[in-house]
């Protein structure tokens, strides 16, 4: 028994560097805005207590906050499905032997790389601005292009098609799903004369739904997170008409911009919830979806 | 509470300087013996060039302070600030304006500056004028960089092919709405470029029209601007709009509330005029080839005056600065010294003291020439500069914006979205 703690105290000196970081650059800043979200804080001066006050105002009054709610719920709603189906689809060509595949892999990957970076979002800009490349193109088919930007009922679009193209860590993991499918299967299917719809339905679903399953919930999350493209779009405010007010854009918008970093944290908070709720969700679904090789049913 | 507990930060600070002064005791050289100041700004690439070499030469003359500069452009300025503030560490100079500076003193960033003056700080040369806007409560907390009104800027070349002349077709210090959509117009058919930058969303020619219809933005802290004002300033815009004489309300749109010279029509060649403050006069034309010409706003028939003439930007000393006296003798010479104003020309507004004013007319530029014609100008008719603004006043600017765009865009009727403009901006004003 001394040994074990031995042996364990040993493991912990060892963790401290990253337990320190994570007490005082994680979980003090976290606790401290679970404070601040029951105060008004202008971040000038101290922050005064002012109970659920934040709260109520966010559910009773703040029409923005509805806004921001709905514009991120929709973002969810979109870009997770078919950033998830088309990361699946390029897995499964890539899957195949083709040459090279290596380089093919690497390139798909790329977009995912420069992910949250600033400068995808600015060459987002250019390229769907009224005089933009993609308007060009259009201009070549005699099409003349909306202001995708500019246009309300474009622009939170433009938002979704950036997130589906950055589908390479998905695609990555569904590759290495596919790769475990027993080849056997398919064979047997195919002696069967079962179609490749039938193939894909039957055999590739169903096995690799532990695989779809966990990357439903990153990319769900990493949606929800979802912050640089909105802002650097937007010009950080949520332009035009609120319509890429994202949660985070509004929660910046109101921390930095006007200076209300209580009420910000308390928007950070509900946003851990919103989070937490629908993870808990997919985690009670999985029961009647996932099911793992491991288990008896 | 604060969690940036000052006594914490003074003891590990102390703990450094005790290692220093053995250090020092030693023998060894002292690494940081200059008293050090960190100015900051908000700018544009020819206001950071000419800063950063006005503080190449007080460095030069002050051997033993050393300016640091540092700039952002306007959007993320207060951004930086906000963290700078959250963490106890302001630049000791920083640059408002007038309207959010308000806000910094009534919550105590920004620090009284009496107990300098006459000592490191020299304020005896500075317009009365300039020194009374930075005074609140009988205290001067801001010193003046150079006064400054609005100002509509127009590319002389496509004016010119368009048969506009000043004198005969044009007055531009007695234009009206009706002169822009007319003006506008002649220039798309003459030069197929947008006659003019549509302001439906910008609120600085809102807040002019506001004047010029003989109502008041904010009276004992209330939001005063009645509901025909708004609507009928949108009409009068729709108006220049669907005289085909501004670029397409979408392009506005994209554009709301986007502050940066270098994204106005002017600048960018979708337009020939755009609507700035006339200090960036001189920002503008470094970015652009085709000379500047400068009137002023737009007006009703009735001519009321609707633009003031202010503070252009202040510079002002932060509670978080160490060294106030080397910071209040950095603030002297950057609106005293005429070697260092030289450099700074007008790029901040006429500046408001005599003696440099004096010495900057002989060598100004084209543009500044411009931009002191235009103050000659406008003399007689501005407004009164108005009491300033209370806090959320910044978040009602920004509200405007926002919900403009939906005047150029469609959805609602502009009478509905000004009810809920004016809606929002009570409770803008009663919940800061």
């Amino acid at each position: 028994m001394t040994k074990f703690i031995r042996k364990n105290l040993a493991g912990y000196a060892f963790l401290t560097p990253w337990l320190i970081g994570f007490l005082l650059l994680a979980i003090g800043p976290i606790l401290a805005s679970l404070y601040l979200s029951f105060t008004k804080y202008n971040v000038i001066n101290p922050p005064r207590w002012i109970g659920l006050d934040n709260y109520t105002y966010m559910f009773g009054r703040d029409a923005r906050f509805r806004k921001a709610l709905q514009v991120t719920f929709t973002f969810v709603a979109f870009a997770v499905p078919a950033k998830l189906i088309f990361a699946l689809g390029v897995a499964m060509v890539l899957d195949k032997g083709i040459r090279a595949i290596g380089l093919y892999r690497a390139l798909f990957y790329l977009p995912s790389i420069l992910g949250g970076s600033i400068a995808v979002a600015i060459l987002w800009r250019q390229l769907f601005n009224a005089d933009g490349v993609i308007n060009s193109l259009l201009e070549l088919v005699g099409i003349n292009g909306p202001y995708w930007l500019a246009d309300p009922n474009y622009s939170l679009w433009t938002l979704v098609v950036l997130a589906v193209w950055q589908f390479g860590s998905p695609m990555l993991i569904f590759l290495a799903g596919l790769r475990a499918i027993p080849q056997e299967l398919y064979e047997a299917a195919e002696i069967d004369a079962a179609s490749k719809v039938k193939q894909f339905f039957a055999i590739t679903v169903p096995l690799l739904a532990p695989v779809i399953f966990f990357n439903l919930v990153l990319q769900m999350i990493e949606a929800f997170k979802s912050f640089s493209g909105a802002f650097i779009i937007s010009g950080g405010s949520g332009a035009p008409l609120d319509s890429l007010l994202f949660y985070t854009v509004y929660l910046f918008n109101e921390a930095f911009s006007f200076l209300r970093m209580g009420y910000a944290s308390a928007l950070a908070w509900v946003l851990l919830l919103i989070i937490a709720l629908f993870t808990a969700i997919a985690f009670w679904s999985s029961k009647y979806w996932v099911h793992y090789e491991s288990e008896r049913g | 509470m604060s969690f940036y507990n000052r006594r914490k930060f003074l003891t590990t600070t102390a703990g450094a300087a005790g290692a220093l002064a053995v250090a020092n005791a030693l023998g060894m050289p002292a690494f940081a013996q200059d008293r050090r100041i960190r100015h900051f700004w908000w700018g544009n690439p020819e206001r950071d060039k000419r800063t950063l070499a006005v503080i190449d030469i007080f460095n030069g003359k002050n051997p033993g302070i050393v300016v640091e500069g540092e700039t952002l452009g306007f959007a993320d300025y207060f951004t930086k600030l906000t963290t700078q503030i959250a963490g106890g560490n302001m630049p000791d100079v920083i640059q408002m304006g007038y309207g959010v500076m308000f806000e910094y003193i009534n919550n105590g960033a920004i620090v009284p500056l009496d107990d300098y003056v006459g000592k490191s700080l020299d304020v005896s040369k500075i317009d009365q004028s300039a020194l009374d806007a930075g005074t609140v409560g009988g205290k001067l907390y801001a010193v003046s960089i150079g006064a400054n009104s609005h100002v509509t800027m127009y590319n002389k070349r496509l004016y010119e092919a368009a048969g506009i002349k000043v004198g005969e077709n044009f007055d531009p210090f007695g234009w009206t709405y009706d002169d822009l959509a007319r003006i506008g117009k002649a220039i798309k058919d003459a030069t197929g470029v947008a006659g003019t930058d549509d302001n439906t969303a910008d609120y600085q020619n809102f807040s002019d029209f506001v004047g010029q219809k003989g109502a008041v933005m904010y009276t004992d802290g209330e939001y005063t601007v009645p509901q025909e004002v708004v609507e009928e300033y949108w009409a009068t815009w729709k108006g220049i709009r669907d005289a085909g004489a501004t670029v397409a309300a979408e392009e506005t749109a994209a554009l709301a509330g986007v502050a940066e010279l270098a994204q106005t029509g002017l600048v960018t060649g979708k337009s020939a005029t755009s609507f700035a403050w006339s200090n960036q006069l001189v920002g503008t034309q470094a970015l652009m080839q085709d000379p500047i010409g400068a009137a002023m706003y737009p007006n009703t028939p009735a001519m009321l005056p609707g633009s003031i003439v202010q503070p252009s930007q202040f510079v002002c000393l932060t509670r978080d600065s160490k060294d106030a006296e080397a910071a209040t003798t950095y603030m002297t010479a950057f609106v005293n010294d005429l070697d260092m104003t030289k450099v700074l020309g007008l790029e901040r507004g006429i500046p408001s003291n005599p003696d440099v004013r004096a010495a900057l007319e002989p060598q100004l530029t084209d543009i500044e020439k411009v931009s002191v014609a235009f103050f000659d100008g406008i003399q007689g008719k501005t407004a009164v500069l108005p009491p300033p603004p209370p806090s959320g006043a910044n978040e009602v600017e920004q509200t405007f914006e926002r919900l403009a765009v939906e005047v150029l865009i469609g959805g609602r009727s502009p009478s509905e979205v000004a009810a809920d403009f004016l809606q929002q901006a009570k409770d803008i004003i009663g919940r800061a």
